[in-house]
């Protein structure tokens, strides 16, 4: 805009002088032929002075200040001063212009030009900002819905429609792929569901032909001891099903009753029930009782998988410590080193030692059940001790 | 006591019919749902073990029909769901006892019996077994009359003796029957030998000879 006003300022100057100059060029030709004409010498200072020289010079074309009564200024003029021969005598002949007025000329003109183009540069401006609002609106917010749309529930992603040929195609590639993703997840988390409860029949005929067998003939030990250990692992095989099935169901979010509940005594009837089970002793401070609001049946499995957990794999002789205070559970086992990989602590089938009894399953369902209700659980490792701290608020 | 077992595995259903008829029960087979339909209202029977999921419909709309019927026959429901809202559903509906699939047939017998005392007699019948018997309504042991002190799992333990008696019970099905879901965590059962050896010694000496090893590793509660 500068650029283009500044060559605006110096293409009208220049037009305006060659006007100017012009101009004197052609009153000076109309002098010199009136007084070719024989008429009278017209003298009209500072515009017109018409003078007899003894010698011919060069045409002079210049700029002169020339002080002005009237206006009781030095104004600037333009002067042109030719010498020519008229009808055998020298004369010379000097025209000027005012310059002051053509210069006020310019001024505006470029001043105007820029107000112009400052008033359309702003109206432009807001002009492109709210359209660009509107067409862009339907963008942002399916921008947001694809933000905030989650697998694990079951809305379909609802897209704003767009009157923009490139914004609808996207929102049918979006709306066909979620909905190709999320039937996907359906189909696997069914598939999941189906397997485990398809498999427990088959288990349970296996089951009691076994234990039909142990009480039929006579067997020697070693057979017996050969059956007790399929039953051990049909029941292995059966605990990884029906955790596979509470996972998924909580991922389906199948548990919806809600209750306030007191977890320190959820705690404490848990630790109840675990002691009868474990020579490990469990050490439990409820320093505060810790109030949540949550499935009572999935507060159970939470408390009875985080001991269970902890006497699975605790090492030495120390206790376990529970303990309850400020909304927060924490659940400290003794071991001899950190988990090597602890951000795999919460896979699914994640096992760092020897995990014949474990299913590889319960911490994934503590996870599950804290992501559910929006509780926090950390890990760490400290002075021998494997922690475990759950934020309830 | 006459049983009719409605399961649409026959398999399962052969196996659960081997176990309970060597107690002397009589058992039928239903493999359908029509089929059970058909014989439930044709006979009495003492107990329905009933499978949820039957080919050919619903076992709670049998369960449904029985109660419908204001039929006194207790019903045990097994199924492969685990999930507690069915176990709730089947036990609202009037189901005496809900078995998730895979169980021990040890486990079905005892339950069986359970719901068999609690339906007959008022849940007031004395179990006996020579000099032992078992008030399981106060869920009081006695030997030779005198009251002994058991704990919790000391007396669980001798119920679920006593119902299997004569029966091979290794220590998985002991510790499953006695811990449930829990009792993987044992693993070396050391446990289960603490109140073994604690239910022995209170039932003297006299008493604590009808637990026998078996195979080394497994119980079985017989006379001698």
């Amino acid at each position: 805009m500068l650029g283009s006003s500044v060559m605006l300022y110096y293409y009208l100057r220049v037009i305006l002088r060659t006007e100017v100059e012009e101009e004197l060029h052609s009153t000076e030709s109309r002098l010199e032929k009136s007084i070719e004409e024989g008429g009278e010498v017209y003298q009209l200072p500072p515009i017109v002075e018409v003078k007899k020289v003894t010698d011919l010079n060069k045409e002079i074309l210049k700029d002169t200040l020339i002080y002005d009564p009237s206006q009781d200024e030095l104004e600037e003029f333009r002067e042109l001063s030719t010498f020519s021969m008229i009808n055998g005598e020298n004369y010379r002949i000097t025209v000027r212009a005012l310059v002051v007025e053509s210069e006020n000329i310019l001024l505006a003109v470029v001043l105007s030009y820029l107000v112009i183009i400052l008033v359309v540069f702003v109206f432009l401006f807001y002009l492109n900002k709210s359209r660009n609002q509107k067409v862009w609106h339907p963008f942002f917010r399916n921008l947001d819905q694809m933000k905030s749309f989650s697998l694990t529930s079951e809305k379909p992603i609802v897209l704003m429609e767009s009157d923009i040929l490139e914004f609808s195609e996207m929102n049918n590639e979006i709306t066909t792929l979620t909905n190709k993703v999320r039937t996907d997840y359906k189909n696997l988390k069914q598939y999941t569901e189906d397997v485990s409860h398809e498999m427990q029949t088959p288990l349970a005929i296996i089951q009691a032909k076994i234990e039909n067998v142990i009480n039929g003939e006579m067997l020697d030990n070693d057979q017996f001891v050969q059956l007790t250990s399929i039953q051990k692992d049909i029941q292995r095989l059966s605990q990884i099903t029906k955790r596979l099935t509470l996972l998924t169901k909580i991922e389906n979010n199948q548990f919806l009753n809600r209750e306030r509940l007191d977890i320190s005594s959820k705690m404490s009837e848990t630790i109840h029930d675990f002691s009868e089970i474990s020579t490990i002793n469990i050490d439990f401070e409820i320093r505060e009782n810790v109030w949540v609001t949550m499935d009572p049946y999935l507060a159970q499995v939470l408390c009875s998988n985080l001991i269970s957990n902890a006497i699975k794999y605790s090492s030495g002789r120390k206790n376990i410590l529970v303990t309850t205070q400020q909304g927060q559970l924490t659940i400290a086992n003794p071991g001899e080193s950190s988990i090597q990989r602890p951000e795999m602590l919460f896979s699914r089938f994640y096992r760092e030692s020897d995990g014949a009894k474990s299913t590889g399953l319960g911490l994934a369902i503590v996870k599950r059940i804290c992501d559910l209700y929006g509780f926090s659980i950390a890990y760490y490792f400290e002075r021998g001790m494997h922690y475990f701290t759950i934020s309830f608020s | 006591m006459k049983i009719l077992i409605a399961e649409d595995e026959t398999e399962l259903q052969n196996s659960i019919v081997t176990y309970l008829e060597r107690d002397g029960n009589v058992c039928e087979t239903a493999c359908d749902y029509f089929e059970a339909l058909y014989k439930i209202d044709l006979y009495e029977y003492d107990l329905l073990v009933l499978d949820i999921n039957l080919i050919t419909g619903n076992g709670l709309d049998i369960l449904k029909v029985i109660k419908r019927n204001k039929s006194k026959t207790p019903v045990i429901i097994i199924s492969a769901n685990n999930s507690l809202d069915d176990k709730l559903e089947g036990l609202d509906l009037g189901a005496d006892d809900y078995l998730t699939k895979p169980f021990h047939l040890a486990e079905l017998n005892s339950r069986i019996k359970a719901v068999l005392r609690r339906g007959k007699f008022g849940g007031t019948e004395r179990i006996e077994f020579n000099e032992i018997s078992i008030d399981t309504n106060s869920r009081t042991a006695y030997v030779d009359n005198i009251p002994i002190v058991l704990t919790r799992k000391e007396y669980d333990l001798l119920l679920f003796f006593i119902t299997n008696k004569g029966r091979v019970l290794s220590k998985e099905i002991i510790a499953e029957h006695l811990w449930g879901d829990n009792s993987d965590l044992a693993d070396n059962f050391d446990f289960i030998y603490v109140h073994i050896n604690n239910l022995r010694k209170k039932l003297t000496e006299a008493g604590g000879r009808y637990i026998k090893t078996a195979y080394g590793s497994g119980y079985k509660f017989m006379e001698d």
